[in-house]
């Protein structure tokens, strides 16, 4: 972290500099699960954005009334919260998400990114920067995400967010559908960008 | 006080709790009748299809799905239509995939000669490969199709799809067998047990 805690600096840091999929590579496991088609990452994504922001937002509210004794085990109470709250909506409004989605959002309560944030950040933050540096942690693990989905789709399925975008004699590659090619994708992502942090200086 | 205090740290827990878990169960509550009634609406909505039967809105499901009768012929439950002047049935099966349990409805004519469809209402196969069964082309391939020796039978190689309703075949998935064969064992499984029925029954 860095002294300043300015928004903007929270910003860089949670999307790019300090990355948490990129550069802590914390959250791997959804990153390969769901990102075979851009939907499904997409509402996946915002569901972590959400949770990340909300329970940032809580435990920063909460944090002089929880004794230390018991803090992480609030923390995890209040992302759960949180993660239930995102499967019952998506169960009763969007049902073939939740089934495509299947134990994926619940899972979003193991997701080390969210409690990270919520013991190193908002712990110690007031709250509405707190909901800030969560929304912007969130929003860093959406882009890669994101950008992993783009390719597994494109080269996958031929499509982009379900729509045909790649002629019909385009071969499907079947790898890229499979959870593997997640690795190989997010090791060429964390190369890129770390050269282009080596390029700009910074320290990596 | 004193917030680190054992009463303090217990009494705290405690509430923090209660609050949480008493608000989602009231967004629970509020919940449960959309989340049902999206149930129900999936599983007529695959019968309907299974049975070869068009609609298109929710409403013209509904009331199409008032005629469909639970019906049981020596100990095997059917689901019957009467559709365009003639019996319909229909059974829900399930059986072991790759990954997990495969659960179909499957539509049969009456006279059992031929299959009227199938659609598949759950399933873990693996996405882009097994899970492909859930396709659009590979449920179409079960369209009227001949049921010759009481089975529907794999092609020998993976293919886009036998759309030929007299072939008793359908093409087993590219880079999927274990779930093709799966198909192949649940079909088969639900059509030994269905079949004597609807020919006893006349």
């Amino acid at each position: 972290m860095s002294d300043v805690a300015t928004p903007t600096a929270i910003l860089k840091e949670n999307v790019w500099t300090s990355n948490p999929i990129f550069m802590q590579v914390l959250g791997i496991c959804s990153a390969l699960a769901v990102t075979n088609l851009l939907v499904n990452t997409w509402i996946m994504t915002l569901g972590v954005v959400g949770v990340t922001a909300m329970s940032n937002l809580t435990v920063s509210l909460l944090k002089t009334f929880i004794p230390r004794k018991v803090r992480m085990m609030v923390q995890t109470l209040i992302i759960a919260f949180y993660v239930i709250i995102v499967d019952i909506l998506l169960r009763a409004y969007l049902p073939d998400i939740s089934r495509a989605l299947g134990p994926y959002v619940g899972l979003i309560i193991t997701n080390c990114i969210i409690m990270g944030r919520a013991e190193a950040f908002a712990q110690s933050n007031p709250p509405l920067i707190s909901l800030w540096d969560g929304l912007t942690s969130g929003l860093g693990y959406m882009g890669v995400l994101l950008a992993i989905a783009l390719f597994r789709e494109l080269l996958g399925f031929g499509t982009l967010f379900g729509y045909q975008v790649l002629p019909n004699a385009f071969e499907p590659w079947i790898i890229m559908v499979m959870p593997p090619s997640a690795f190989f994708l997010l090791g060429i992502l964390i190369w890129v960008a770390k050269s282009i942090m080596i390029k700009q200086g910074e320290p990596v | 006080m004193n917030k680190q205090s054992f009463v303090y740290t217990v009494v705290f827990t405690f509430v923090v709790a209660f609050i949480f878990v008493a608000l989602l169960a009231g967004a629970n509550a509020m919940t449960v009748e959309q989340v049902r009634f999206n149930q129900q609406i999936r599983r007529q909505r695959a019968i309907l299809t299974a049975m070869d039967v068009p609609y298109e809105t929710e409403q013209e499901v509904a009331e199409i799905f008032d005629n469909v009768e639970e019906v049981e012929y020596n100990g095997v439950s059917l689901l019957q239509l009467d559709f365009d002047g003639e019996t319909r049935y229909a059974q829900e099966v399930s059986g072991g995939g790759v990954w997990g349990t495969i659960r179909v409805i499957l539509g049969i004519q009456s006279d059992g000669e031929r299959l009227l469809g199938i659609e598949v209402l759950e399933h873990n196969e693996t996405p882009g490969l097994g899970g492909r069964i859930d396709e659009d082309w590979f449920k179409r391939q079960f369209r009227e199709k001949k049921i010759i020796d009481g089975t529907i039978e794999l092609n020998e190689q993976p293919g886009e799809g036998d759309f030929d309703p007299d072939s008793g075949r359908i093409d087993r998935i590219t880079g999927a067998t274990g779930t093709s064969t799966s198909m192949r064992r649940i079909i088969n499984a639900s059509l030994e047990e269905v079949l004597p029925v609807l020919g006893g029954e006349r």
